[in-house]
Parts: structure tokens; sequence; C-alpha cells
């Protein structure tokens, strides 16, 4: 028997968590919560999830940044990304080339809003990610 | 005599003191204040209409002005004006009197009771013809005042769209999320009236989601922007994954999208997402357009200078009238009824063409007794368009060619 999929969900947007919450607790993960980029990187120190799923513009620090340390750390190396964002995916992955020099290393990017079945299928996807 | 004299000299001083007579000698200003008259404007009042001509140019002494630019959302809207500059003392406002078309590019209001210095347009321009050493002075100061309003407008809108941007969609989107997430039983039961309901709030946020998009892409179009990503592509590629994009508005009218393709599908240069957002969007349109059940054609022809698409419908074509401002920004026919669209699908689509060197034509189809009965839109793509690399290259051999 498997142990429940540990996932943490990053984003500043109150009710955008909460709409996530609830889809995702149709499934039996367990269900993390981080509201900026600083709390993310917290969490992250004090447990590995299975699944990051990561907004990009929040306050204090941003998704890229986060993506940024996270990669560059190997006790993440395992850990997938689904970026999850209001920001095009062309402009974003342009940006963080720009700044990096490194192209965006993430597993899944979707556009909010996600559709809910979709949402489901892609974590269900990314958690049998492996690196 | 005396007394006419030293208000001459007031005058100019007061010319002096503004940002285009600055730098002119006594003797000039002294000239040129043989044509100034004073003219108080009282609070609200209009000076200049947008669009009028020019006859006076118009140093603030007191008080304060706004010019503003009539902005119409839609042809039925009630036409606003947006404030782009305001205009304080020793500023200037009215250049157009002495710059072409001598229409003014702005309606100019006065905010608070207003002194103005006006000088007479047509005499400062007699002056200046025959002054050129004038002329360049004071053209040279209105260039740069014309140079940091359009700098200004510039910030403004860059300004306006990345707020645009993120703050009003992210909003909508945790409004999506939310709808979405009871629509799939996500927080319990919902009853049929409900979820009826829940779905029409689905379909209106996502027009307006569409919407900002739109306005948010209108602005982006700049033809530098559009030819950075220009690459070679597989039109035939690009006129599959259009039709992808475009079937599910089809399955809901039942409406057939007939291909005609050429023989063989030759790769071009050009923006290609960019294309495909150009045939997706001709193509939505005359699914939208066309009654339930019809045909819209689909073809794909080769000349020896162009590829053109062309995409054929048979709904209720556009007026005569109204043909020739269908490619502008929010216009929209007088013939779409409830049909939804924000009016920026096409004008953002002629703006793709045009950073190609191409072009969209439409024309009116007839049946044999002259009514009309369909539209035809033809997309055409120069096939001599170069991608970045290409065009580097280019400027290599021609520098290695000189030496």
């Amino acid at each position: 028997m498997q142990e429940r999929p540990s996932i943490l969900i990053v984003d500043d947007d109150p009710d955008i968590l909460d709409g996530i919450l609830m889809i995702l607790e149709s499934k039996d993960y367990i269900l993390r919560t981080a509201r900026d980029g600083v709390q993310c990187l917290e969490q992250l120190s004090e447990e590995v999830p299975e699944l990051l799923i990561l907004d990009l513009l929040m306050p204090r620090m941003d998704g890229w940044g986060v993506i940024r340390k996270v990669r560059s750390d190997s006790r993440y190396a395992k850990m997938p990304i689904m970026i999850l964002t209001t920001v095009i995916e062309d402009a974003s992955r342009r940006r963080y080339e720009l700044e990096t020099g490194h192209s965006m290393d993430i597993q899944a990017y979707t556009e909010k809003p996600a559709k809910p079945m979709e949402l489901l299928g892609q974590v269900e996807k990314l958690l049998q990610w492996k690196k | 005599m005396e007394e006419v004299n030293n208000s001459l000299s007031v005058v100019a001083d007061r010319l002096r003191n503004s940002e285009v007579f600055f730098n002119l000698a006594d003797e000039d200003l002294l000239a040129i204040a043989k044509f100034c008259q004073e003219e108080v404007y009282q609070d609200g009042q209009v000076i200049f209409v947008e669009g009028e001509s020019a006859f006076k140019l118009l140093v603030v002494e007191r008080g304060k002005l706004a010019i503003e630019k009539k902005i119409q959302l839609g042809r039925h809207s009630t036409p606003r004006n947006a404030t782009i500059a305001y205009v304080n003392p020793n500023q200037v406002a009215g250049f157009s009197a002495i710059a072409l078309p001598h229409k003014h590019s702005g309606t100019i209001t006065a905010l608070e009771p207003t002194r103005v210095c006006a000088v007479d347009g047509v005499k400062l321009r007699d002056y200046l013809d025959s002054h050129p050493d004038v002329g360049y002075k004071v053209i040279s100061a209105i260039t740069s005042l014309v140079r940091g309003r359009y700098q200004a407008a510039t910030n403004t809108l860059t300004y306006f769209l990345s707020i645009v941007s993120h703050e009003l969609r992210t909003p909508l989107a945790a409004v999506e999320n939310y709808l979405r997430t009871m629509l799939g039983g996500f927080a319990g039961d919902i009853n049929q009236k409900q979820e009826r309901m829940l779905n029409r709030c689905v379909i209106r946020v996502t027009d307006l989601s569409a919407l900002i998009s739109d306005v948010v892409d209108l602005a982006r179009m700049r033809p530098e922007q559009i030819q950075a990503d220009f690459e070679w592509f597989d039109p035939g590629e690009v006129g599959r994954e259009s039709i992808e994009d475009s079937r599910l508005a089809a399955a809901q009218k039942n409406i057939e999208i007939r291909i005609q393709p050429p023989k063989k599908f030759e790769p071009i240069v050009g923006g290609r997402r960019r294309m495909r957002q150009v045939l997706t969007n001709l193509l939505n349109n005359a699914i939208k357009f066309s009654p339930p059940d019809a045909t819209v054609y689909f073809r794909a022809l080769y000349e020896e200078d162009q590829l053109i698409f062309e995409i054929e419908d048979s709904g209720p074509g556009i007026p005569p009238e109204d043909l020739k401002y269908i490619f502008t920004d929010f216009f929209r026919a007088s013939n779409v009824g409830d049909t939804p669209g924000a009016g920026l699908g096409l004008s953002i689509a002629k703006k793709i063409m045009d950073a190609h060197n191409g072009n969209i034509i439409v024309k009116n189809l007839t049946d044999d007794d002259g009514n009309i009965n369909g539209s035809l839109f033809s997309v055409h793509i120069p096939r001599n368009l170069n991608t970045p690399e290409m065009r580097r290259n280019e400027w290599t051999s021609i520098e290695s060619n000189k030496d």
C-alpha cells in the first residue's frame, strides 16, 4: 500500500487556493499551502512534497525565484513543478531565460483558471513523474 | 505709443518664459508679440475640438488646460474623452496651428479659470517662413514638446497594460476557478437550474477574459515585435491547427469546414503563432456569422510571389457602408446583432498581416439577384519574407562585400 502523496500549493490569492484545495480534496492527497515564495521555501526545507504547484506573480519572492532556488538544490531534484498562473507561457519562459540564461526546468505549465478535471489529470500524471 | 511698447514688451516677456519661444532674440519676441492677444477661459470651457482647424497657439499664463482625446468603445457607446496631458503656466497648447495639417490633434479644455496669450497661427507661420532661423528654433522646441507627449503616452500605455493584464485577469481567474469547481460537483451537488446558471456564468466570464487578452494583445502588436519571431514553417500544419482551434465552435452549430488545400504545401517564412491567430480568428468569425448547418470553405493556394488563404462563409455579409471600417479597432458592423465580440479580432489580424507586408481582403458574395449571401476573407502572405537570422546574414554579406 503506497503512502498518500503530498502536494504543496503556492498562491497568494486565497480564493484560488481555496478553489484548488476543494478540487484536490476529492482525492486522497496530503495538501499543504504557502502564500508566497518565501513561505514556500520554508515549507520545502521542512519536508519535500511529491509535487509543487506554483503561482508565478507573488509578493516577497515570485515563482521564477522559487524555480531558480529549487532547481539549484539537489534535495529537490526529484520533485516535479507544475506552474499554475495567469502569465502567458511563452512570456514567462522568455523572462526566466533572460534572467538566468537557462530554460525553465518545470514539468507542466497550466494557465489559470484550470479546468478541474484537467488539473486532476495533470496532478496524477506528475505524481508518476520520475527524474 | 509708449504704452503700446510697454505692453508689447510684457507680452514678449511672457513668450520668452514659454517652452516654445524661450531661446528667441528680443526683436523676434517683440515682432511675435504684435499678433498676440490675451484670452480668458472659464472652468470647464472647451477651447479647441479635436479635428478642427487650428488657428491659435496658446501660451498659458495662469490656470491649467487638459488635452483630451476622444475614445469610443464599440459604435453604440457614448464617446468619452481621455486626458492625455495637462498644460500648466508657461507651457503651450495648440501647436497644430504651426504644424501641418493644421488640425487639432486633441481637444483642449480649461480645468480652472485660465488666462492665456493666444498667438495668431497664420501670422506666426508667415513670420517663421520669412525668418527661417527663428522658424528652426521654434520647430526644434515644438519637436521636443511633441516627443515628450509621445513618451508620456507610451509610458501610460505600458503601465496601463501591465495593470490590465494582471490585475484584471487575476480576479476573473478566481471567479472562473470557483465556478468550475462548483460545476464539477467538488463543492457538493447542484441542481439543473443552478448548473445552467453556472454554465452561463462561465461563458460570460470566459468572454470577458478573451476581451482583456485581446486588448492587451492589440497594444503589443508592434510590427518589429511580430517580425522578431519570423521563422520557416509549414502553412498546412498551421492551417490544420487553426481548424482544430475552431472545431468545437463549428461542432456546436453543426457547421462543416470544407478544406481545399493546394497540391503541396511549401514552407514559408512568417510569424507562425501569429498566422495561426489570424486564420483561427477568421474561421471563428465565419462560424459565428454562418447560420447553423452551413458550410465554411477554407482554401489555400500558391501564387508565384504569395500564399493565399481564403475563408468563405454563408453569413449575412458586411453592410457595404461598413466595409472600409471593419479592420478598425473596436469596430463592429451594424448587422452583428447579438453575436458576441469586442470588435478587436479583425483589427489584430490586420496588424499581424501588415507586419508581414501582406494583406487581408474582404468582399461580399452575392447570388444571381445581387443579394449578399456570404463573405470571403483572403489572407495574402508574401513568399519573400526573411527570418531575423536571414536578415543578419544578408547584412554580413553586404558588409563583407564592401571590403
